[in-house]
């Protein structure tokens, strides 16, 4: 069984509205890890608030983490109680260098045909 | 747009046709969620569609998400942020064996094994993948247990550590989409007005009719005897929209008609590039192939043999102009100047007549 596809999400859409289950990718800069939990936390700009991603990294263990560097995570989102929702990694890469403003763009274009596409579909 | 996508769910373009449209001769470079979603078309199993347009095989860039090793091959799950879809890679027998058996050792074979070692290694780091790695594939979709699946011709890993290789497709691909797979792709016939299939019927047609004369070796013919034949009529009706082959038996009178007028602009054209001429006086219907009418190879041939002999031509040979003005007066007053220019071409090649320069003609 192939599992489902990871959907582009800015992490500044990461939030409750996410379905539980949702397979899905994001970015941002690692700030901390927790080895003993695996848990893995990047962060994100967005126009001037910053927003955070938890990261489940079970999966992907044993990963070198480099604190302050980009990564790209590819997992499933897991609602917790109270809190905001968990990415469970599947695969968790290191992007350092990678141009941020021209991935959102890729991200925002590929959107937009999409949806021009089931527009001119309906 | 609605009806024109219902359209093509229901009517697919007919094989002999798809040649004609570059995305089946292309790597379409399709979302995944396309490759799975594509209709399969009923006439040749194996080929999809997209959008009318028949797609054979596909090229795409993703992250491994899974994989599974075989004894000949791998099978690597791929996502693109819009599908997922397996991709069957073979494994490159020339790695598989990797040690020399009983290696010669002269320095320049040394060399050359060295070679071929790296070589080997290069091959192997970028056809061996892990979860994670972005990679590139070509090849033919196939259904396996009902799952589609891309058949690889061509893979390997992309080193994309900052994703600008990923970004840069996601760029691209709606540009392609726009520009390319979201229009439809219209066979000949299928065109709106029916007028561009039209004169492509007529293009195509005369093409085939000046082989047809030539190869027959032809000498006259009427146009009644090129609309008997076959090979020529089946052509017209290829490219001519709503036009049914029991229509054509039947001799429907419009369509009958139609072909009758396509003959007829076909010949036209030919008569303008000097292949066919007629002679006034004979019948309206009747027309000469100009390569093979010795009458007048013969009458232009003897016009510049016997004005070389005169003194003023002697030197410089005949004009082009002086050869036309005798050839009109001797034999068909209404020839035209294509006609002449390749008769003339016609006997240069047989070396029957030399150009002396521009526009003069001599024979020894």
């Amino acid at each position: 069984m192939l599992p489902s596809a990871g959907v582009y999400y800015f992490p500044w859409e990461i939030n409750s509205s996410v379905p539980e289950g949702e397979a899905l990718r994001t970015f941002g800069r690692l700030c901390c890890y927790d080895l003993a939990r695996s848990e893995a936390v990047l962060i994100a700009q967005h126009s001037s608030a910053q927003y955070q991603v938890c990261v489940n990294t079970k999966f992907v263990e044993p990963f070198q983490a480099q604190l302050g560097s980009r990564y790209m995570v590819l997992g499933e989102a897991e609602h917790r109680e109270g809190e905001g929702p968990v990415v469970k990694a599947r695969i968790l890469t290191c992007v350092e260098g990678m141009n941020v403003p021209l991935l959102e763009q890729a991200i925002q274009e590929q959107r937009k045909y999409q949806r021009e596409r089931r527009r001119s579909w309906e | 747009m609605q009806s024109e996508s219902r359209k093509y769910e229901e009517e697919e373009t007919p094989s002999l046709h798809w040649g004609m449209d570059p995305v089946f001769f292309a790597f379409a470079r399709l979302y995944i969620k396309d490759i799975k979603e594509m209709r399969e078309s009923k006439q040749v199993p194996g080929i999809f569609f997209y959008n009318g347009h028949p797609v054979r095989q596909v090229d795409v860039v993703g992250m491994v998400v899974q994989m599974k090793e075989r004894d000949a091959f791998y099978s690597y799950g791929v996502d693109d942020s819009t599908g997922v879809i397996n991709c069957v890679c073979w494994k490159n027998p020339m790695v598989a064996e990797t040690s020399s058996s009983g290696c010669p050792s002269t320095p320049s074979s040394l060399t050359v094994l060295e070679q071929m070692k790296k070589l080997q290694e290069m091959v192997s780091q970028k056809t061996k993948l892990a979860i994670g790695d972005v990679i590139r594939v070509r090849g033919q979709i196939r259904t396996y247990r009902q799952q589609r699946e891309i058949r690889a011709s061509c893979f390997y890993k992309v080193d994309d550590p900052v994703c600008n290789v990923q970004i840069s497709r996601m760029l691209e691909l709606p540009c392609l989409y726009r520009e390319v797979y979201d229009k439809p792709f219209r066979g000949p016939g299928e065109g709106q007005s029916g007028l561009e299939g039209q004169t492509f019927a007529i293009n195509v047609l005369h093409e085939k009719v000046k082989g047809f004369l030539l190869e027959n070796k032809i000498q006259t013919f009427y146009q009644q005897e090129l609309e008997t034949i076959d090979m020529l009529v089946s052509l017209v009706v290829v490219h001519l929209p709503n036009l049914s082959c029991e229509e054509v038996k039947s001799k429907s009178n419009c369509s009958s008609k139609r072909i009758h007028g396509i003959f007829k602009q076909a010949i036209r054209i030919l008569q303008e590039k000097g292949v066919v001429f007629q002679k006034p006086g004979s019948s309206e219907d009747l027309y000469h192939v100009t390569d093979h009418d010795k009458e007048l190879l013969k009458v232009t041939l003897d016009v510049i043999k016997e004005d070389c002999k005169k003194p003023r031509h002697a030197e410089k040979g005949c004009h082009f102009l002086h050869i036309l003005n005798c050839v009109r007066q001797s034999y068909n007053p209404s020839l035209t100047e294509v006609v002449m220019l390749r008769v003339l071409e016609l006997l240069e090649r047989n070396s029957d007549v030399v150009s002396t320069m521009e526009g003069y003609y001599m024979t020894f």
